[in-house]
């Protein structure tokens, strides 16, 4: 059920996006547009698929793990330990759908992962299960306890 | 512990009800109401009523600020109560400080104030906290304070004396008050590093702006002399006059700035905390816990290099952009002992493996295409002389040299405490993150990357100092690299750093 439902999550925005684009550019020249709008036509069809066979996370022993990117593979990783603070955001398409996305945020500005296309009653199941071994990870060393920034 | 009488809610001194607005808002305030009530209004007069009225106003709003100000400190906490219209009540606890601040101005001085300034890691360039301006005893008194809170709440020095242990050794129960010198700079270091400092980067640049002038006055002046000609002539002579006096100008301006700024700069390690005092006519005291240092940058340009020297960043979790700690200029040589003070257990920067020889071919890659755009402006663009155009083949080559350079300084290393990356053509800069800092890793690769088996990693650490990124590594180096720092993010064990932070932390109380 994730699975088609993250593809069309992921499928609108896209579309509405290269729909704008379709429409600016008609105007620079028919031309232009006869050629851009299979092209875009095909983008949308095949781009949004693309990029949601390669969006993979899973919850390791250790860290939260991203896989992403079809042309720039990106492979993110964020310890529970480093957990400062989690979101569930639902866009109006996202609430459209019945979907959430959930964002785990570190101390630091840059390393945040983002889990989109969660089915909406699954994501606070999700984050309690990340803010318990986030938990965890910290009380599991009471004895000498590192801060984690 | 000692909380000093600040126990109960203070005011600031009613001297900062002028000196707390700061002077670029004061002018931006005045001046362009001023200007524009010149410009629209009945003439000048009307330009003095309109200031007159901001000066009233904003007066009375200074006031109100100053009397809703209220501040203190119990120990354990930092409150601060503000706002005139909406209230604002802040509680900081002290064990979340990662830095404090105590500025004095010029005008500050002349008065015996000073602003004092803390920090968390907050996402904002902002101080948390910013006590603008108090008594510069309070002020002082207010750090200790501060301090010796952090102290009783970590337990490190008053409840366990024997395990007070810091990653070099025992920290040393009997050390004086002002602590131990790490480093000082003599006025010739701040002077070398002022005029070896980066802003004069562009000098080279300037120079070959001018001599292009240079050449088009000369070949200018060969033909007839008529007086458009001339004209010409003596513009293009008088530009590069101008650009020649501005180059001894800009070096004066920036020793003179830099002089000011850092003149008597000394960094002095007292218990756990590094203290670092700088300047002439306005002075700046920040302390940075040592166990708050988040990334240590060792950076040379190409000036510095050639003379055997480095300027070293400290980035910790709070504060904006300045309020990085710079040690301005040491030698080659000094590098490694600095850093086993900075990072503590860390000996110095680790042994670096130059990475595989795809990334020669994309760093050169790299550094084309950013000379990309300039390049075909050059080319494309009609009605340029000769000479750019010929500028616009060069281009590339010397993009393609600087990347062969840079594929010549492009390492990385780690030991068991610390992530080493270097990286940069003309201004190298080697960058060092301890393990324990690393909150979260990324690895990305672009199809060029791929097909060259190469890959960048990004170890993410706290703060705006922006985090370590090592460019280009092997595919499988960069795989290996993630999961082995991913371990260390996720557990930070280390026996011996642990020891002197005896603490219990809830999960709610991370910081």
């Amino acid at each position: 059920m994730w699975r088609v439902s993250g593809a069309i999550g992921l499928l609108v925005p896209a579309a509405v996006l290269s729909a704008i684009g379709v429409v600016l550019l008609g105007r620079v020249g028919v031309a232009v547009a006869v050629l851009i709008v299979p092209l875009s036509v095909a983008f949308v069809l095949w781009y949004p698929r693309a990029r949601y066979d390669r969006w993979r996370w899973r919850l390791t022993d250790l860290a939260v793990e991203l896989d992403r990117g079809v042309v720039v593979r990106q492979a993110e990783a964020l310890p529970y330990f480093r957990i400062q603070q989690i979101d569930v955001n639902q866009g109006p398409v996202d609430r459209l759908l019945g979907l959430a996305s959930l964002q785990v945020t570190s101390a630091s500005a840059s390393g945040s992962v983002t889990l989109p296309g969660i089915a909406a009653d699954q994501a606070p199941g999700v984050r309690r299960v990340l803010l318990a071994r986030a938990a965890a990870a910290v009380g599991g060393r009471v004895d000498g306890v590192q801060d984690a920034v | 512990m000692s909380d000093a009488g600040f126990s109960a809610p203070r005011s600031l001194h009613p001297a900062s009800i002028v000196l707390g607005v700061p002077l670029r808002q004061l002018i931006q305030g005045l001046v362009f109401p001023a200007l524009i009530g010149a410009g629209a209004g009945p003439g000048p007069r009307f330009a003095v009523v309109v200031v007159a009225v901001i000066l009233l106003v904003g007066g009375i709003g200074r006031l109100l600020a100053w009397q809703r100000f209220r501040f203190s400190f119990d120990g354990e906490v930092l409150r601060v109560d503000e706002g005139v219209l909406s209230r604002n009540h802040r509680a900081l606890d002290v064990a979340r400080i990662q830095q404090v601040e105590v500025d004095r101005s010029l005008v500050a001085r002349v008065l015996g104030l000073a602003t004092l300034r803390v920090e968390t890691a907050g996402g904002s360039g902002e101080a948390e906290v910013e006590l603008r301006v108090i008594p510069e005893r309070d002020a002082v008194t207010l750090r200790e304070a501060l301090r010796a809170g952090k102290d009783a709440v970590t337990g490190a020095a008053a409840a366990t004396p024997g395990g007070a242990v810091s990653g070099v050794g025992t920290a040393d129960t009997t050390e004086p008050r002002d602590g131990r010198e790490v480093v000082s700079m003599t006025l010739g270091r701040i002077v070398l590093a002022a005029v070896s400092g980066s802003r004069l980067l562009v000098l080279p640049a300037v120079l070959a702006a001018s001599l292009q002038f240079l050449g088009d006055a000369s070949e200018l002046g060969g033909g007839s002399l008529d007086p458009e000609t001339l004209g010409r002539r003596i513009l293009a002579l008088g530009i590069v006059g101008i650009i020649v006096l501005l180059i001894p100008a800009s070096v004066v301006s920036a020793t003179a700035v830099g002089v000011l700024r850092d003149w008597d700069w000394t960094m002095r390690r007292v218990g756990d905390d590094l203290h670092v005092s700088r300047g002439l006519l306005s002075t700046r005291d920040s302390v940075i816990p040592l166990a708050r240092v988040q990334l240590v940058e060792v950076q040379r340009n190409w000036v510095r290099r050639g003379f055997g020297y480095a300027a070293i960043r400290v980035h910790s979790a709070g504060g904006g952009d300045d309020d990085r700690v710079t040690i301005p200029l040491v030698r080659d040589t000094e590098v490694d002992g600095l850093i086993s003070q900075l990072l503590p257990g860390v000996a110095g920067v680790p042994m670096l493996r130059s990475h595989p020889t795809g990334a020669r071919r994309r760093a050169v890659f790299r550094w084309v295409r950013a000379s990309l755009v300039p390049t075909i402006a050059l080319l494309a663009f009609p009605g340029l002389v000769g000479e750019l155009r010929a500028l616009g083949i060069v281009l590339p080559l010397i993009a393609a040299g600087l990347g062969l350079v840079e594929y010549g300084q492009l390492a990385h290393g780690r030991t068991d405490r610390v992530l080493a990356g270097r990286s940069g053509a003309l201004s190298v800069t080697t960058g060092l993150a301890p393990l324990v800092k690393v909150q979260g890793v990324t690895r990305r690769a672009s199809p060029f990357q791929r097909r060259l088996g190469l890959a960048t990693l990004t170890a993410h650490v706290a703060g705006p100092g922006g985090d370590l990124t090592v460019l280009d590594l092997g595919e499988d180096a960069g795989r290996q690299l993630h999961a082995e720092l991913v371990v260390a993010a996720a557990d930070p064990y280390l026996p011996d750093i642990v020891s002197r932070q005896r603490r219990t932390v809830t999960p709610g109380q991370l910081w």
